[in-house]
């Protein structure tokens, strides 16, 4: 399935400064995989040792958080539109996740 | 970084009308240059403690994305209130970004005293470092 990945600033230098790369994956967890095959250090920018995404990434299918359809395992298909999205939070106050 | 005085001035005003709460919003400019050509401001989704934490929603980081696309423009950073807080970042600013996607992301802080004076200041996060470094701020005329 060949899917486009819109890439976030913090990470273009993992692939070589683009925005935008082309993969072929059949689901989230075989792009992050295809992600790392081409440009080594996405896995674990993106995925916790478990294999989980990590708290403060975000990972979009056609405008759905993969959060809320099956997760990794999130299938793919041709064509869909893929977004890395930091989740981004802070402030004056103590740490909570 | 530099950043048009009416853009800035939007900054802050947005950061002293959302007093005593903190506000939130992003900055888009051109990959790769240090210059911010407009701001966006975008809700503070912090349910529990919005005087003292904010959350950019990625849904609208993700619709701001869209608007701007056609403008040549994208998300080249973030900024964020601390009301009656120092106008740098946080050990909790630090500690999300170290665990997040922050490399090289321009943050300003905005400092509210009282609800009256805004104070801005500019960081970029550097990975190596896990660590906010000082970014000069040039507000243009």
């Amino acid at each position: 399935m060949a899917v486009k990945v819109q890439i976030p600033g913090p990470l273009r230098a993992l692939a070589g400064g683009a925005a935008e790369v082309q993969v072929e994956a059949a689901s989230v967890r075989a792009l992050v995989d295809a992600l790392q095959a081409k440009h080594a250090g996405f896995r674990e920018r993106l995925l916790d040792e478990s294999g989980t995404l990590k708290a403060y990434v975000r990972i979009f299918v056609n405008d759905d958080d993969v959060r809320t359809l099956e997760g990794e395992r999130t299938p793919l298909k041709d064509g869909d539109v893929v977004a890395i999205v930091p989740a981004i939070a802070g402030g004056a106050g103590v740490h909570v996740i | 970084m530099k950043m048009p005085r009416e853009q800035a001035e939007a900054m802050l005003a947005h950061a002293r009308d959302g007093y005593p709460f903190e506000v939130c919003g992003v900055l888009l400019g051109r990959a790769g240059e240090r210059r911010v050509e407009r701001i966006a401001r975008v809700a503070n989704r912090e349910q529990e403690s919005p005087r003292v934490r904010y959350a950019i929603a990625p849904e609208d980081q993700l619709r701001v994305q869209r608007e701007c696309r056609g403008q040549g423009l994208e998300i080249v950073g973030y900024y964020h209130s601390h009301p009656d807080h120092p106008a740098r970042p946080s050990e909790t600013d630090r500690r999300i970004a170290a665990e997040g996607l922050s490399d090289g992301v321009i943050h300003v802080v905005v400092g509210v005293a009282g609800g009256t004076e805004a104070t801005p200041t500019a960081w970029v996060f550097r990975d190596g470092a896990q660590a906010f470094e000082p970014e000069p701020l040039e507000i243009d005329a």
